[in-house]
């Protein structure tokens, strides 16, 4: 299976407390990518107010072994 | 002019109240309070005896400051499902400042600006209309009832509603407001297609926001103000200035609050252009300086210069029919400072109502443009504001010593007051230029307490025919509210190319605007005028030309006609082009029902002796030797007054300053014209 055909999921943490705009017990935690890059956000999944955001890695779930694998695979400009 | 009229101006640092009564003009001022300004209007009203008025008009800033400092109430925005980004797309249009900062983030967005409705509390609606408003995907009420629900649980106090081209058909949006009624109760609720049927959906979308926001803000505050005029036994009709300072019955005023947003700085330009009627100076340039910053607008041919949307911050936008109005940094409470490099900068940050100038004596320790003012001598210690402020020279003139600057204090002092004058002509240039009109054909109003101060500084270094001091300068955006009409206006939206076929849909709509509007002004008055407007462009343009004049009575194939050469004549005047074989496509059609009401009269003065000085005061700082100069008491100089600069003129709320080299002379209806 190639890369590129891997289900993609999003592993979403509980978190525990209520939210604080609408009270539901629903909070998680999961990086999200808005204005401003990659961010770690706990979010209500009942009404979607975004409790708490951190900045997080700058090219996401992108590390440093993708970026390696990825100039092992160049072989430079086609003709 | 039938019972007395009194009108308050909300200012950021004073509250300027005036009466008219049998010609007779009384005047007020007490400092704003900016948490609750409604006092500062009760106190400034109880002031000038409001109980006996038969009409209080107010221009107020609660609004504008609210949503300034996002002191907001928490709203919810229902939008058809997949565009509830609608207000953090805006426009493509930046800020000059952010066109380099790579994180530069619009204000309305929820990364990094200061939302005024914030993501989760903007709800996709399961419906769609088509451009031409027919229903594609039917209101899935189901699906809504639960976006609603969530609104409730996040215990929102009103909600906007703005489907896609609701312009077009109101269905979707009338089903959604009985929904939220039913599910909310009765807290506000704006739909677009009744508070601003217009194409655009950001445009309409920010419009309803923005009156969901005031229907809660000005819902409280006008219940306060009433309450606190039913105390002092006031029965008559109180009144709001919109954009434009044009009068709405209070209780109209609240169906479409966003109107009052910008209601405070257009009384200047209304006044400016009554009074250059009663001078017979039709062109000029109005210029407010008030505590914290100087409002300039223009008027050409007797109208001030209007638009029909404004921006209350970047791509914060309302559309209402409102005057042009620049907002500089630059009033006599503009903080001078010395910048990292030693020199010195005046504005925009202000020293505000609290603490107010170093000079006060409240606890500011930062020099001001009025402390510049009085450490020159053109303000005395005990002449201020009628003698009720007493100020401080020695607290001004430590003030300037403190700041970080080698500059001796001569300069520090002398160059704080030069740039105030030099922002505020910047300022002037840019408008006047850019707008494509010659400053050298146009008269200087100068108006607000500090303009007749600082604004005659400006003859010389900026291309006037001569400053203007009218009669109550430091009050003359307050008598705006009394030199306007009260008006009641409708719109509504849609593209069409002007053709005889387009004839009876045109004409079904301003009949039906013009029928609803005489409905609820309780039909013919005397002096009743019906006026209609449109915007249009060249078929292909992505932008309009507002505001054209439209023919009156029936529209037929000859009325349509009389609209494209209506819109080639003002295009041609603005850009020099008509362009007469492209297609014009209208888009927006206005329609007002202005009603007369009671204006300020300006008699005409007896010619006086000629003037003599009641004292003299010593200029320093501001030339390179100390300099005396002649004080005048305005109200003893009579028509044809000449004073040769330096000389300084003093009323009650604001003092004249007439620079060396300069002549001040007294016109027919007390107006001091400076040359």
């Amino acid at each position: 299976m190639g890369v590129t055909a891997k289900p993609m999921s999003v592993e979403k943490v509980a978190i525990e407390g209520a939210c604080p705009e609408c009270g539901a017990r629903a909070l998680r935690r999961y990086p999200v990518l808005s204005a401003g890059g990659w961010f770690q956000a706990v979010k209500c999944q009942d009404c979607l107010a975004s409790v708490e955001r951190t900045p997080w890695n700058r090219l996401g779930y992108v590390d440093r072994s993708h970026v390696d694998v990825a100039l092992a695979a160049y072989k430079g400009p086609g003709k | 002019m039938s019972g007395k009229i009194i009108a308050v101006d909300v200012g950021g640092t004073f509250t300027d109240v005036v009466a008219v009564e049998d010609g007779r003009i009384t005047t007020a001022k007490v400092a704003t309070q900016p948490a609750s300004s409604d006092r500062s209007v009760l106190a400034g009203a109880r002031a000038l005896g409001v109980s006996d008025a038969s009409i209080f008009n107010l221009a107020s800033t609660a609004g504008l400051n609210a949503v300034l400092t996002r002191r907001l109430p928490k709203v919810g925005f229902l939008i058809t499902e997949g565009h509830r980004d609608v207000l953090d797309r805006g426009s493509l249009v930046r800020p000059l400042e952010a066109i380099t900062d790579p994180t530069w983030r619009r204000n309305f967005g929820d990364a990094g600006g200061r939302p005024v409705v914030p993501r989760y509390l903007r709800r996709g609606v399961h419906e769609r209309l088509t451009p031409r408003g027919e229903v594609f995907i039917p209101l899935d009420e189901a699906q809504a009832r639960e976006q609603i629900e969530v609104l409730k649980r996040c215990n929102v106090q009103g909600v906007a509603i703005c489907l896609l081209h609701a312009h077009r058909n109101d269905v979707h949006e009338q089903r959604l407001r009985e929904l939220v009624r039913e599910i909310l109760g009765d807290i506000p609720v704006s739909i677009s297609s009744e508070t601003s049927a217009l194409v655009r959906e950001f445009h309409r979308a920010s419009t309803t926001v923005m009156d969901v926001l005031m229907k809660n803000i000005y819902g409280d505050y006008t219940r306060r103000l009433q309450d606190g005029l039913d105390e002092v036994g006031f029965t008559g009709r109180f009144n709001y200035a919109d954009c434009s300072a044009n009068l709405l019955p209070s209780d109209y005023a609240m169906q479409r609050p966003y109107q009052l947003l910008m209601g405070g700085p257009a009384g200047g330009a209304v006044s400016a252009a009554h009074f250059g009627g009663v001078i017979g100076d039709d062109n000029l340039l109005c210029a407010d300086v008030g505590g914290t910053s100087t409002d300039i607008s223009v008027i050409v041919d007797g109208t001030p210069w209007s638009s029909s949307t404004f921006e209350v911050e970047h791509d914060l936008m309302v559309s209402a029919t409102s005057i042009n109005i620049v907002t500089l940094g630059a009033g006599g409470g503009s903080l001078v400072m010395a910048t990292p490099a030693g020199d010195i900068a005046t504005g925009p940050d202000s020293a505000g109502a609290e603490p107010g100038p170093a000079c006060y004596g409240d606890g500011g320790t930062r020099p001001a443009v009025t402390d510049a003012a009085l450490c020159i001598g053109i303000l005395t210690p005990g002449g201020f504001l009628g003698g009720k402020k007493r100020l401080h020279p020695d607290l001004a003139l430590k003030a300037f010593e403190s700041l970080d600057t080698p500059l001796p204090l001569t300069q520090r002092i002398r160059h704080g007051w030069n740039m105030a004058v030099n922002n505020i002509a910047e300022g002037l240039l840019n408008i006047s230029i850019g707008r494509g009109i010659d400053p050298r054909d146009f008269s200087l109003v100068a108006c607000g307490a500090a303009g007749p101060m600082i604004l005659p500084c400006l003859l010389g270094q900026f291309p006037i025919r001569r400053v203007i001091v009218p009669p109550y300068p430091g009050l003359f955006s307050a008598l705006g509210l009394i030199s306007t009409d009260r008006v009641y206006s409708d719109h509504r939206g849609r593209y069409m190319v002007l053709t005889p076929e387009s004839a009876p849909i045109l004409d079904e709509m301003y009949a039906a605007m013009e029928k609803r509007l005489l409905n609820t002004v309780g039909g013919d008055q005397p002096g009743l005028r019906v006026v209609r407007t449109f915007d249009a462009r060249f078929l292909g343009q992505s932008w309009e030309t507002p505001l054209i004049e439209a023919p009156s009575g029936r529209i037929d194939a000859a009325a349509i006609q009389a609209m494209i050469d209506s819109f080639r004549a003002t295009y041609e005047k603005l850009n020099a082009n008509r362009f007469d074989n492209l297609p014009v496509e209208a888009v927006t059609y206005r329609v007002q029902v202005i009603l007369p009401a009671a204006k300020v009269t300006y008699p005409t003065a007896e010619p006086g002796a000629r003037p003599e000085p009641v004292g003299e005061t010593v200029l320093r700082h501001i030339y390179d030797e100390p300099t005396l100069a002649f004080e005048y008491e305005r109200g003893a100089l009579g028509v044809g007054a000449a004073i040769a600069g330096p000389a300084v003129i003093r009323e009650e709320m604001s003092t004249t300053f007439v620079p060396a080299g300069r002549r001040a002379t007294v016109g027919a209806h007390r107006e001091i014209i400076v040359e």
